[in-house]
């Protein structure tokens, strides 16, 4: 790979992460949203690896910071809203996330999901 | 005259004691250094082996800059995560095939339920779905 190329993505995907706690910022603020998020990038699971996965940080975490708690349903429906959207699901995987975690604000409750299973949506695969 | 020759004479097979004694050092240390290169080309060769074992190895890089380079709408992936499991009770039960039994809307109730079901946590789309159901169905939300 190319260090442009390499910058590129790396730029990318502090763009993706910061662009989506920007909007639940301002989803929270506006009170659509009863709890904020938060994404951040984290180890993952190394048994969710694929052929792009980034080494060390390879999981997406979307974090309940505060508001009201969320139970494990609500955090399965994040993770399945995240997973049904072919276009970010793609976008991730190429990036090199490899594993979508969604954790609550409390305890250690908490959803994890490898993305590659997901991928073979709108033609990726074919 | 002989004492300062005698002297010369221990220094110099000294020296070459020493030096000796480098050169062997030197050649562990290629040696390692060889053991070493060879770890390094077998670690390699086994990582790209692993990686082309991987899913997604065989993929096309075209394919991947596309999926990069897409803008993703973050406003309606904040609204699907926290409107979209309403807006769907909602909408399919509004406009569920059922009520329209027998008549001439039957058809059009069918492809929107199927779409609703489709497109369930897309906050964007089931607004859109939600229009075409007023506008074809006649349903008042």
């Amino acid at each position: 790979m190319v260090v442009a190329d390499w910058f590129g993505e790396m730029a990318e995907r502090y763009r993706l992460v910061r662009d989506f706690n920007k909007a639940a910022k301002n989803s929270f603020i506006a009170g659509i949203a009863p709890t904020l998020l938060e994404a951040k990038i984290t180890k993952g699971d190394s048994a969710y690896r694929h052929a792009f996965s980034k080494w060390m940080s390879a999981g997406f975490r979307i974090k309940a910071l505060s508001g009201r708690p969320l139970e494990k349903s609500e955090l399965i429906e994040i993770g399945r809203v995240v997973l049904d959207n072919e276009e970010l699901t793609r976008k991730l995987i190429s990036l090199g996330w490899d594993t979508l975690e969604v954790h609550s604000n409390e305890g250690y409750n908490g959803a994890k999901w490898a993305l590659k299973d997901y991928a073979n949506i709108g033609g990726f695969l074919n | 005259m002989t004492q300062i020759l005698l002297q010369i004479k221990s220094d110099s097979l000294a020296m070459a004691t020493t030096s000796s004694s480098n050169g062997l050092l030197s050649s562990t240390w290629f040696w390692l250094s060889i053991v070493e290169f060879i770890f390094i080309i077998f670690l390699l060769i086994k990582l790209k082996k692993k990686k082309t074992e991987l899913a997604f190895s065989d993929l096309p890089k075209d394919k991947m800059k596309t999926a990069k380079s897409s803008n993703i709408d973050m406003d309606n992936l904040m609204n699907s995560i926290n409107g979209s499991r309403d807006l769907y009770k909602e909408l399919s039960k509004a406009c569920h095939p059922d009520k329209f039994v027998n008549t001439e809307k039957q058809k059009i109730a069918e492809d929107i339920f199927q779409d609703i079901s489709k497109d369930k946590r897309n906050f964007e789309k089931l607004l859109v779905l939600k229009e075409r159901a007023k506008n074809e169905l006649n349903i008042n939300f």
